[in-house]
């Protein structure tokens, strides 16, 4: 039985397990994979102290750090399910293993929202994408639609532009949603056609994408066709919160509340930090911050 | 020895994340650049009918993205 263990290996999930290693709880950290969601990013500007570094450096020092000091961690391991008992909680993976705790850190982030339209998980890894920085190469002289006109989707954009002979960006509502200078870029090449006011409603293909349907919304919801040999998705994320959504009050949005001093929730035994929970900003920084009141809040009622 | 393969392109950070932990792990591997190697791109998609990177091949096992728990089962590293 441990007395707390971590779920998650973003920078929160590896704050917290840095700071419950130096604090001696008797703990253990389960991740599937070590990173979070920066992992794709390409460069890190804002992570205080090392001013430009990739996502995927940012992991490996991360994992550096864990090792270095000896945490008490699973990497590569990843929860399936949560049950609560009386007065600890019991964690199943899908290493078939069975873990107690007395304590959650549940610092799981988000992962990105899907569209639920029809040949969407069909033909995903074949013409579906995710990571821009990791396929654009891929789609050499091809047409592509990006899904989505945040700042997510337009970035993809920018990736693409190296390679794809045509770039269609699908968004929503009535007008891209990232920034100025980014829109800008794309809005003076000729590549680049932007769709406003389209909801996509099938993704088609035989063995691999070949186009897609949307509808027209400007336009009395007219379903209109375009051949595309990808597509990426970047229409947002949802956070990862189902393991405890049956103990814990969610927002809206799917988000745990906590008290933002102690970062507990709404059951006294879970924590929470990071993209997982209710903080008003989504960032690298804050999620550590969050993570290591929550394991000192942790730490203060066992000790 | 195990037998490592892995397709990759230049900037792709599951790509290189595979390659840190191979190199951590002692793992020696032969790494094909998709994005100019058209041959290995071919042979990749057929591998894995898929068309995402990083797609590793560990004794004829395909292993697609990332994933550590599937790499640490084929190399037997836990």
């Amino acid at each position: 039985m441990f007395d707390l263990v971590i779920i998650g290996g973003g920078p929160a999930g590896v704050a917290g397990a840095i700071y419950a290693e130096r604090k001696k709880i008797n703990y253990l950290m389960i991740a599937d994979s070590i990173g979070g969601q920066s992992i794709v990013s390409a460069k890190i500007e804002n992570w205080i102290g090392l001013p430009n570094i990739s996502g995927a450096d940012l992991a490996i020092t991360l994992e550096n750090h864990l090792e270095l000091i000896g945490v008490n961690k699973s990497i590569g391991e990843k929860v399936l399910s949560i049950e609560k008992k009386n007065n600890f909680f019991q964690i199943q993976t899908d290493k078939g293993k069975k873990y107690e705790s007395r304590y959650l850190l549940i610092a799981t982030g988000s992962h990105p929202r899907k569209m639920n339209v029809k040949g969407e998980d069909d033909f995903e890894g074949r013409g579906i994408f995710h990571c821009a920085t990791c396929d654009a190469p891929l789609l050499k002289n091809k047409t592509v639609a990006i899904i989505g006109g945040g700042n997510a989707g337009l970035e993809a954009a920018i990736d693409l532009l190296a390679y794809a002979s045509k770039i269609y960006i699908l968004e929503y509502t009535d007008s891209l949603k990232g920034d100025a200078v980014t829109q800008e870029k794309l809005n003076n090449n000729s590549k680049v056609q932007i769709i406003t006011q389209a909801k996509v409603i099938e993704v088609l293909g035989d063995k691999f994408v070949s186009g897609l349907k949307y509808e027209d919304l400007k336009n009395k919801n007219v379903v209109k066709e375009i051949k595309v040999d990808g597509i990426f998705v970047a229409i947002g994320v949802v956070p990862s919160s189902d393991l405890v959504k049956n103990f814990v009050k969610l927002n809206e949005r799917g988000e745990i509340i906590v008290d933002h001093q102690t970062y507990q929730s709404s059951d006294p035994a879970i924590f929470a930090a990071g993209d997982v929970c209710d903080s008003l900003y989504q960032q690298n920084n804050i999620a550590v911050g969050d993570a290591i009141k929550a394991v000192l809040s942790i730490y203060n009622r066992i000790k | 020895m195990e037998k490592v393969k892995i397709y990759t392109t230049p900037n792709c950070p599951y790509c290189k994340m595979a390659k840190a932990y191979f190199q951590k792990n002692n793992v020696q591997y032969e790494e094909f650049d998709v994005s100019v190697d058209k041959k290995a791109l071919e042979e990749m998609v057929s591998k894995s009918h898929q068309m995402g990177v990083p797609v590793i091949d560990i004794n004829n096992e395909i292993i697609v993205g990332f994933n550590r728990s599937a790499i640490d089962a084929a190399l037997h590293l836990k």
